[in-house]
Protein backbone atom coordinates (compact mmCIF):
# COMPACT_ATOMS: atom_id res chain seq x y z
CA UNK A 1 0.00 0.00 0.00
CA UNK A 2 1.16 3.37 -0.61
CA UNK A 3 1.24 5.91 1.91
CA UNK A 4 1.46 9.33 0.98
CA UNK A 5 0.10 12.94 2.90
CA UNK A 6 -3.87 13.49 2.06
CA UNK A 7 -5.53 17.07 1.98
CA UNK A 8 -8.63 17.04 3.88
CA UNK A 9 -12.27 18.76 2.70
CA UNK A 10 -11.18 21.56 4.35
CA UNK A 11 -8.06 21.61 2.86
CA UNK A 12 -5.86 20.21 5.94
CA UNK A 13 -3.04 18.33 5.45
CA UNK A 14 -2.62 14.76 6.83
CA UNK A 15 0.96 13.17 7.65
CA UNK A 16 1.67 10.27 5.80
CA UNK A 17 1.13 7.95 8.70
CA UNK A 18 -2.31 8.78 8.66
CA UNK A 19 -2.57 6.43 6.00
CA UNK A 20 -1.47 3.49 7.79
CA UNK A 21 -4.23 1.41 9.34
CA UNK A 22 -2.33 0.63 12.81
CA UNK A 23 -2.19 4.20 13.76
CA UNK A 24 -5.84 3.99 14.74
CA UNK A 25 -4.71 1.36 17.61
CA UNK A 26 -3.52 1.70 20.34
CA UNK A 27 -0.21 0.09 20.04
CA UNK A 28 1.05 -2.59 22.92
CA UNK A 29 4.87 -1.93 22.15
CA UNK A 30 5.75 0.88 24.56
CA UNK A 31 8.31 2.20 22.59
CA UNK A 32 6.07 2.10 19.01
CA UNK A 33 3.12 3.69 20.99
CA UNK A 34 5.61 6.86 21.81
CA UNK A 35 6.25 7.39 18.81
CA UNK A 36 2.24 7.25 17.54
CA UNK A 37 1.85 9.69 20.70
CA UNK A 38 4.30 12.09 18.90
CA UNK A 39 2.67 12.08 16.04
CA UNK A 40 -1.37 12.16 17.47
CA UNK A 41 0.31 15.47 19.61
CA UNK A 42 1.26 16.64 16.84
CA UNK A 43 -1.93 16.09 14.57
CA UNK A 44 -4.29 17.19 17.29
CA UNK A 45 -2.77 20.17 17.88
CA UNK A 46 -2.04 21.31 14.59
CA UNK A 47 -5.83 20.28 13.81
CA UNK A 48 -7.13 22.74 16.30
CA UNK A 49 -4.75 25.57 15.05
CA UNK A 50 -6.00 25.17 11.34
CA UNK A 51 -9.96 24.74 11.90
CA UNK A 52 -9.65 27.16 15.34
CA UNK A 53 -11.25 24.25 17.00
CA UNK A 54 -10.58 24.74 21.40
CA UNK A 55 -12.90 21.25 22.58
CA UNK A 56 -11.81 17.81 22.41
CA UNK A 57 -14.11 14.91 23.65
CA UNK A 58 -13.74 11.35 24.06
CA UNK A 59 -17.37 11.77 22.39
CA UNK A 60 -15.56 12.52 19.27
CA UNK A 61 -14.43 9.50 18.90
CA UNK A 62 -18.45 7.73 19.79
CA UNK A 63 -20.33 9.88 17.62
CA UNK A 64 -19.19 10.70 13.67
CA UNK A 65 -20.54 14.36 12.42
CA UNK A 66 -18.01 16.17 14.94
CA UNK A 67 -15.88 18.87 14.54
CA UNK A 68 -12.40 16.55 14.45
CA UNK A 69 -13.43 13.80 11.91
CA UNK A 70 -10.87 14.46 9.72
CA UNK A 71 -8.23 13.23 11.81
CA UNK A 72 -10.14 10.88 14.08
CA UNK A 73 -11.40 8.69 11.30
CA UNK A 74 -9.70 7.54 7.62
CA UNK A 75 -12.78 6.96 5.58
CA UNK A 76 -10.22 5.52 2.90
CA UNK A 77 -8.85 2.64 5.03
CA UNK A 78 -12.28 2.69 7.11
CA UNK A 79 -10.08 3.15 10.37
CA UNK A 80 -11.00 5.26 13.41
CA UNK A 81 -9.61 6.08 16.73
CA UNK A 82 -11.42 4.45 19.12
CA UNK A 83 -13.34 6.04 22.13
CA UNK A 84 -10.28 4.21 24.46
CA UNK A 85 -7.51 5.42 22.43
CA UNK A 86 -8.54 8.87 22.09
CA UNK A 87 -9.29 9.21 25.98
CA UNK A 88 -5.66 7.80 26.42
CA UNK A 89 -4.10 10.43 23.81
CA UNK A 90 -6.14 13.09 26.00
CA UNK A 91 -4.83 11.93 29.19
CA UNK A 92 -1.45 12.62 28.00
CA UNK A 93 -2.12 15.85 26.46
CA UNK A 94 -2.87 17.08 30.06
CA UNK A 95 -0.07 15.23 31.09
CA UNK A 96 2.35 17.40 28.95
CA UNK A 97 0.50 20.80 30.06
CA UNK A 98 -0.99 21.31 26.26
CA UNK A 99 -4.86 20.44 27.63
CA UNK A 100 -6.71 20.81 30.40
CA UNK A 101 -9.58 19.16 31.49
CA UNK A 102 -12.66 21.75 31.36
CA UNK A 103 -14.93 21.45 33.75
CA UNK A 104 -12.55 20.43 36.49
CA UNK A 105 -13.19 16.78 37.99
CA UNK A 106 -14.05 14.98 34.83
CA UNK A 107 -11.84 13.68 32.37
CA UNK A 108 -13.88 13.28 29.09
CA UNK A 109 -13.31 17.03 27.68
CA UNK A 110 -10.57 18.99 27.55
CA UNK A 111 -9.54 22.73 26.45
CA UNK A 112 -6.63 22.06 23.66
CA UNK A 113 -3.61 24.52 24.28
CA UNK A 114 -2.19 25.07 20.77
CA UNK A 115 -1.60 28.26 21.73
CA UNK A 116 -0.13 28.59 25.74
CA UNK A 117 -2.25 30.48 28.07
CA UNK A 118 0.91 33.07 28.21
CA UNK A 119 0.65 33.35 24.14
CA UNK A 120 -2.87 34.03 24.19
CA UNK A 121 -2.01 36.88 27.00
CA UNK A 122 -0.40 38.49 24.49
CA UNK A 123 -2.49 38.06 22.28
CA UNK A 124 -5.80 39.27 24.29
CA UNK A 125 -3.38 42.43 24.91
CA UNK A 126 -2.21 43.49 21.50
CA UNK A 127 -5.97 43.15 20.08
CA UNK A 128 -7.43 44.95 22.86
CA UNK A 129 -4.69 47.79 21.60
CA UNK A 130 -5.27 47.60 18.36
CA UNK A 131 -9.03 47.75 18.91
CA UNK A 132 -8.36 50.79 20.53
CA UNK A 133 -10.13 49.47 23.83
CA UNK A 134 -7.28 50.17 26.19
CA UNK A 135 -8.36 51.22 30.11
CA UNK A 136 -11.93 50.60 28.97
CA UNK A 137 -13.74 47.58 30.58
CA UNK A 138 -14.80 44.78 28.65
CA UNK A 139 -16.98 41.92 29.54
CA UNK A 140 -15.61 38.73 28.47
CA UNK A 141 -18.45 38.01 26.24
CA UNK A 142 -17.40 41.05 24.76
CA UNK A 143 -14.43 39.45 24.09
CA UNK A 144 -15.31 36.20 23.24
CA UNK A 145 -17.82 36.86 20.75
CA UNK A 146 -17.03 40.31 19.12
CA UNK A 147 -18.51 41.66 16.72
CA UNK A 148 -15.55 41.60 13.98
CA UNK A 149 -14.21 38.08 14.29
CA UNK A 150 -10.75 38.50 16.31
CA UNK A 151 -8.02 36.29 16.92
CA UNK A 152 -9.96 35.24 20.37
CA UNK A 153 -13.44 34.61 18.78
CA UNK A 154 -14.76 31.26 20.21
CA UNK A 155 -11.87 30.97 23.59
CA UNK A 156 -13.43 29.39 26.22
CA UNK A 157 -14.15 31.17 29.20
CA UNK A 158 -11.71 29.20 31.25
CA UNK A 159 -9.07 29.53 29.00
CA UNK A 160 -9.60 33.55 28.38
CA UNK A 161 -9.59 33.75 32.29
CA UNK A 162 -6.27 31.81 32.87
CA UNK A 163 -5.12 34.38 30.02
CA UNK A 164 -6.22 37.37 32.30
CA UNK A 165 -4.73 35.95 35.32
CA UNK A 166 -1.46 35.92 33.48
CA UNK A 167 -1.95 39.53 32.20
CA UNK A 168 -2.72 40.72 35.97
CA UNK A 169 0.42 39.28 37.47
CA UNK A 170 2.36 41.61 35.07
CA UNK A 171 -0.04 44.63 35.84
CA UNK A 172 -1.47 44.57 32.12
CA UNK A 173 -5.02 43.54 33.12
CA UNK A 174 -7.75 44.47 36.20
CA UNK A 175 -10.56 42.36 36.47
CA UNK A 176 -13.43 44.09 36.93
CA UNK A 177 -16.76 42.59 38.34
CA UNK A 178 -19.72 43.74 35.94
CA UNK A 179 -23.56 43.82 36.43
CA UNK A 180 -24.36 40.23 35.33
CA UNK A 181 -21.04 38.52 35.00
CA UNK A 182 -17.06 39.33 34.85
CA UNK A 183 -15.14 42.00 33.38
CA UNK A 184 -11.78 43.15 32.72
CA UNK A 185 -10.11 46.31 31.83
CA UNK A 186 -6.76 45.64 30.18
CA UNK A 187 -3.92 48.05 31.04
CA UNK A 188 -1.13 49.91 28.66
CA UNK A 189 1.63 48.49 30.37
CA UNK A 190 2.89 46.93 34.26
CA UNK A 191 3.56 49.53 36.93
CA UNK B 1 59.78 -10.62 -8.46
CA UNK B 2 63.27 -10.12 -6.24
CA UNK B 3 62.45 -13.45 -3.79
CA UNK B 4 62.35 -15.30 -7.32
CA UNK B 5 65.75 -13.78 -7.95
CA UNK B 6 67.02 -15.07 -4.79
CA UNK B 7 65.80 -18.46 -5.10
CA UNK B 8 66.96 -18.72 -8.64
CA UNK B 9 70.32 -17.65 -7.34
CA UNK B 10 70.83 -20.38 -4.69
CA UNK B 11 69.66 -22.83 -6.76
CA UNK B 12 72.35 -21.97 -8.91
CA UNK B 13 74.64 -22.46 -6.12
CA UNK B 14 73.43 -25.27 -4.64
CA UNK B 15 73.85 -27.00 -8.18
CA UNK B 16 77.47 -25.90 -7.88
CA UNK B 17 78.24 -27.22 -4.51
CA UNK B 18 76.99 -30.59 -5.42
CA UNK B 19 78.82 -30.89 -8.69
CA UNK B 20 82.31 -29.79 -6.40
CA UNK B 21 81.07 -32.15 -3.68
CA UNK B 22 80.41 -35.22 -6.19
CA UNK B 23 77.69 -37.06 -4.29
CA UNK B 24 78.21 -40.40 -2.69
CA UNK B 25 77.84 -43.06 -4.31
CA UNK B 26 75.34 -44.54 -7.75
CA UNK B 27 72.03 -43.88 -5.97
CA UNK B 28 73.84 -40.61 -4.84
CA UNK B 29 74.77 -39.70 -8.44
CA UNK B 30 71.18 -40.93 -9.90
CA UNK B 31 69.67 -38.13 -6.95
CA UNK B 32 72.32 -35.53 -8.16
CA UNK B 33 71.29 -36.16 -11.47
CA UNK B 34 67.88 -35.65 -11.48
CA UNK B 35 68.19 -33.01 -9.82
CA UNK B 36 70.12 -31.28 -12.38
CA UNK B 37 67.74 -31.96 -15.08
CA UNK B 38 65.06 -30.43 -13.05
CA UNK B 39 67.43 -27.52 -11.98
CA UNK B 40 67.74 -27.16 -15.84
CA UNK B 41 64.32 -27.06 -16.27
CA UNK B 42 63.84 -24.19 -13.30
CA UNK B 43 66.74 -22.05 -15.13
CA UNK B 44 65.29 -22.44 -18.65
CA UNK B 45 62.30 -21.27 -17.41
CA UNK B 46 62.86 -18.24 -15.64
CA UNK B 47 65.76 -16.37 -17.26
CA UNK B 48 66.96 -13.31 -15.65
CA UNK B 49 65.72 -11.34 -18.85
CA UNK B 50 62.53 -13.04 -18.42
CA UNK B 51 61.79 -11.59 -14.47
CA UNK B 52 63.11 -8.53 -15.21
CA UNK B 53 60.53 -7.66 -17.83
CA UNK B 54 57.95 -9.06 -15.47
CA UNK B 55 59.05 -6.76 -13.20
CA UNK B 56 58.52 -3.98 -15.43
CA UNK B 57 55.16 -4.64 -17.32
CA UNK B 58 53.75 -4.89 -13.22
CA UNK B 59 55.41 -1.79 -12.76
CA UNK B 60 53.94 0.09 -15.53
CA UNK B 61 50.66 -1.70 -15.20
CA UNK B 62 50.38 -0.20 -11.76
CA UNK B 63 51.10 3.36 -12.88
CA UNK B 64 48.75 2.81 -15.76
CA UNK B 65 46.25 2.08 -13.48
CA UNK B 66 46.44 4.49 -11.34
CA UNK B 67 46.75 6.93 -13.89
CA UNK B 68 43.26 5.46 -15.42
CA UNK B 69 41.91 5.92 -12.03
CA UNK B 70 42.81 9.13 -11.54
CA UNK B 71 41.71 10.33 -15.46
CA UNK B 72 38.27 8.87 -14.26
CA UNK B 73 38.04 9.86 -10.81
CA UNK B 74 35.01 11.96 -11.75
CA UNK B 75 32.95 9.40 -14.02
CA UNK B 76 33.58 6.90 -11.14
CA UNK B 77 32.13 9.40 -8.99
CA UNK B 78 28.95 10.50 -11.10
CA UNK B 79 28.21 7.07 -12.97
CA UNK B 80 27.14 3.82 -11.80
CA UNK B 81 27.29 2.04 -14.81
CA UNK B 82 31.35 3.41 -15.20
CA UNK B 83 31.77 2.52 -11.47
CA UNK B 84 30.50 -0.84 -11.97
CA UNK B 85 32.61 -1.70 -14.62
CA UNK B 86 35.60 -0.53 -12.43
CA UNK B 87 34.38 -2.49 -9.78
CA UNK B 88 34.45 -5.63 -12.09
CA UNK B 89 38.09 -4.76 -13.74
CA UNK B 90 39.43 -4.47 -10.40
CA UNK B 91 37.46 -7.60 -9.21
CA UNK B 92 39.24 -9.49 -12.61
CA UNK B 93 42.75 -8.70 -11.97
CA UNK B 94 42.76 -9.74 -8.41
CA UNK B 95 42.31 -6.18 -6.79
CA UNK B 96 39.97 -5.54 -3.83
CA UNK B 97 39.27 -2.07 -3.61
CA UNK B 98 37.75 -2.13 -0.46
CA UNK B 99 41.28 -3.94 1.00
CA UNK B 100 44.78 -2.08 1.43
CA UNK B 101 46.65 -0.29 4.52
CA UNK B 102 44.65 2.59 3.91
CA UNK B 103 41.13 3.07 5.90
CA UNK B 104 38.44 2.69 2.53
CA UNK B 105 41.15 0.56 0.71
CA UNK B 106 41.93 1.33 -3.01
CA UNK B 107 39.27 3.03 -3.48
CA UNK B 108 40.74 6.27 -1.43
CA UNK B 109 44.55 5.73 -2.08
CA UNK B 110 44.00 5.51 -5.24
CA UNK B 111 41.28 7.42 -6.70
CA UNK B 112 40.59 9.71 -3.43
CA UNK B 113 36.81 8.41 -3.17
CA UNK B 114 37.75 7.89 0.57
CA UNK B 115 35.46 11.04 1.28
CA UNK B 116 33.13 10.02 -1.29
CA UNK B 117 32.81 6.57 0.62
CA UNK B 118 33.13 8.23 3.29
CA UNK B 119 30.17 10.51 2.92
CA UNK B 120 27.75 7.73 1.67
CA UNK B 121 28.37 5.64 4.32
CA UNK B 122 27.78 8.44 7.26
CA UNK B 123 24.27 9.27 4.95
CA UNK B 124 23.41 5.44 4.69
CA UNK B 125 23.52 5.49 8.84
CA UNK B 126 21.91 8.69 9.31
CA UNK B 127 18.97 7.35 7.24
CA UNK B 128 18.85 4.10 9.05
CA UNK B 129 19.25 5.35 12.51
CA UNK B 130 16.19 8.14 11.91
CA UNK B 131 13.87 5.45 10.53
CA UNK B 132 14.79 3.34 13.18
CA UNK B 133 12.21 4.33 15.33
CA UNK B 134 9.41 3.53 12.78
CA UNK B 135 10.69 0.13 10.97
CA UNK B 136 12.58 -1.44 14.17
CA UNK B 137 15.47 -1.03 12.72
CA UNK B 138 14.67 -3.05 9.70
CA UNK B 139 14.69 -0.69 6.25
CA UNK B 140 14.34 -2.91 2.52
CA UNK B 141 17.36 -2.00 0.90
CA UNK B 142 15.53 -0.32 -2.51
CA UNK B 143 14.04 2.17 0.18
CA UNK B 144 17.20 2.72 1.44
CA UNK B 145 18.76 3.39 -1.59
CA UNK B 146 15.98 6.36 -2.83
CA UNK B 147 16.18 8.22 0.78
CA UNK B 148 19.63 8.44 0.86
CA UNK B 149 19.51 9.39 -3.21
CA UNK B 150 16.75 12.18 -1.77
CA UNK B 151 19.03 13.18 0.82
CA UNK B 152 22.08 13.35 -1.63
CA UNK B 153 20.22 15.30 -4.03
CA UNK B 154 20.73 15.23 -8.00
CA UNK B 155 24.25 16.79 -8.49
CA UNK B 156 26.46 13.85 -6.80
CA UNK B 157 24.95 11.63 -9.58
CA UNK B 158 23.64 8.11 -9.27
CA UNK B 159 23.51 6.19 -6.05
CA UNK B 160 22.82 2.34 -6.81
CA UNK B 161 21.95 -0.95 -4.69
CA UNK B 162 25.58 -1.97 -4.99
CA UNK B 163 27.14 0.93 -4.15
CA UNK B 164 25.35 0.91 -0.83
CA UNK B 165 25.78 -2.39 0.07
CA UNK B 166 29.31 -1.95 -0.68
CA UNK B 167 29.10 0.67 1.39
CA UNK B 168 27.37 -1.23 4.21
CA UNK B 169 30.50 -3.79 4.07
CA UNK B 170 32.62 -0.87 5.13
CA UNK B 171 29.97 -0.16 7.92
CA UNK B 172 30.49 -3.85 9.88
CA UNK B 173 33.52 -2.82 11.78
CA UNK B 174 30.97 -0.02 13.90
CA UNK B 175 29.63 -3.38 15.88
CA UNK B 176 26.06 -1.72 15.16
CA UNK B 177 24.58 -4.83 13.17
CA UNK B 178 25.20 -3.26 9.69
CA UNK B 179 23.93 -6.42 7.37
CA UNK B 180 22.15 -6.87 4.25
CA UNK B 181 19.86 -9.48 4.41
CA UNK B 182 18.07 -11.21 1.71
CA UNK B 183 14.77 -12.50 2.43
CA UNK B 184 13.80 -13.97 -0.89
CA UNK B 185 11.74 -12.75 -3.65
CA UNK B 186 14.07 -10.80 -4.71
CA UNK B 187 13.67 -8.69 -1.96
CA UNK B 188 16.77 -7.51 0.37
CA UNK B 189 16.76 -5.97 3.83
CA UNK B 190 19.32 -3.58 5.91
CA UNK B 191 19.71 -4.92 9.15
CA UNK B 192 21.38 -2.00 11.59
CA UNK B 193 20.33 -3.08 15.03
CA UNK B 194 22.35 -5.64 16.87
CA UNK B 195 19.29 -7.90 17.39
CA UNK B 196 19.72 -10.51 14.60
CA UNK B 197 16.97 -11.24 12.20
CA UNK B 198 16.04 -15.14 13.01
CA UNK B 199 14.95 -17.25 9.88
CA UNK B 200 11.36 -17.04 11.07
CA UNK B 201 11.05 -13.11 11.10
CA UNK B 202 13.05 -13.43 7.24
CA UNK B 203 10.35 -15.22 6.33
CA UNK B 204 7.73 -12.64 7.89
CA UNK B 205 9.29 -9.93 6.27
CA UNK B 206 9.58 -11.89 3.19
CA UNK B 207 5.58 -12.40 3.14
CA UNK B 208 4.88 -9.18 4.30
CA UNK B 209 6.68 -7.89 0.96
CA UNK B 210 3.91 -9.42 -1.13
CA UNK B 211 1.11 -7.66 1.00
CA UNK B 212 1.94 -4.57 0.85
CA UNK B 213 3.28 -4.78 4.62
CA UNK B 214 0.50 -6.35 5.87
CA UNK B 215 0.36 -9.55 7.17
CA UNK B 216 -1.65 -12.39 9.10
CA UNK B 217 -0.71 -16.03 11.42
CA UNK B 218 -3.16 -17.51 8.51
CA UNK B 219 -0.74 -16.07 5.53
CA UNK B 220 2.12 -18.18 7.31
CA UNK B 221 -0.05 -21.51 7.82
CA UNK B 222 -1.50 -21.65 4.67
CA UNK B 223 1.64 -20.58 2.39
CA UNK B 224 4.15 -21.98 4.36
CA UNK B 225 3.34 -24.75 6.60
CA UNK B 226 3.76 -23.01 9.37
CA UNK B 227 1.35 -24.24 12.65
CA UNK B 228 -0.53 -21.69 14.33
CA UNK B 229 1.26 -21.64 17.65
CA UNK B 230 4.79 -20.81 15.75
CA UNK B 231 3.24 -18.02 13.51
CA UNK B 232 1.67 -16.73 16.44
CA UNK B 233 4.67 -16.94 18.11
CA UNK B 234 6.40 -14.94 15.36
CA UNK B 235 4.26 -11.96 15.11
CA UNK B 236 3.83 -11.44 18.74
CA UNK B 237 7.68 -11.45 19.16
CA UNK B 238 8.38 -9.00 16.56
CA UNK B 239 5.31 -6.99 17.56
CA UNK B 240 5.75 -6.97 21.40
CA UNK B 241 9.49 -8.08 22.22
CA UNK B 242 11.56 -6.45 18.76
CA UNK B 243 9.23 -3.49 17.82
CA UNK B 244 9.60 -4.09 14.28
CA UNK B 245 5.73 -4.35 13.67
CA UNK B 246 2.49 -2.66 14.25
CA UNK B 247 -0.57 -3.67 15.46
CA UNK B 248 -4.16 -3.21 13.63
CA UNK B 249 -6.91 -3.98 15.63
CA UNK B 250 -9.46 -3.29 13.21
CA UNK B 251 -9.12 -5.44 10.45
CA UNK B 252 -11.71 -6.41 8.38
CA UNK B 253 -11.29 -10.12 7.77
CA UNK B 254 -8.91 -11.43 10.48
CA UNK B 255 -9.89 -9.00 13.55
CA UNK B 256 -6.34 -8.50 14.21
CA UNK B 257 -3.46 -7.72 11.53
CA UNK B 258 0.47 -6.91 11.97
CA UNK B 259 1.62 -4.32 9.24
CA UNK B 260 5.82 -4.20 8.92
CA UNK B 261 6.67 -0.73 8.60
CA UNK B 262 9.51 -1.64 6.57
CA UNK B 263 7.79 -3.38 4.44
CA UNK B 264 5.13 -0.36 3.73
CA UNK B 265 5.94 2.06 0.93
CA UNK B 266 6.30 5.45 2.02
CA UNK B 267 5.36 8.41 0.40
CA UNK B 268 7.61 10.61 3.07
Amino acid sequence: MQLSTHTTPSGFLLPSIHSAHPFFTEQPNTATQCTFDEHWTRLILSYARYRHLFILRVEDAEVAGGDWDEILRNERINRRILPNYLASLISKLVSRNLAFYEPPKQTRSVVVLWRLPEEWADVLHSWATATGQLNSILTFYEITDPPVPSPLSGIPVSLLRRAITILTRSGRAQVIGVADGEGVRLLASGK
Amino acid sequence: MSALVNQYSTVRVYFTLMHRLGGVGLAAFERQRESQRSFAELSSELSRTQIDHLHTSLTQFRSALTHFASTHRDSIRKDPTFRHAFQQMCSSIGVDPLAGPRKGGWWAEMLGLGDWQHELGVQIVDICVSTRERNGGVIELGELVRMVSKLRGVESGVITEEDVIRSIKTLQPLGAGYEVIDVGNGKKMVRNVMKELDEDQAVVLAEAQTEGGRIVEEILVTRRGWTPERAKAALENMLLRDGLCWLDAQDERHGKAYWIPSAMSWDD
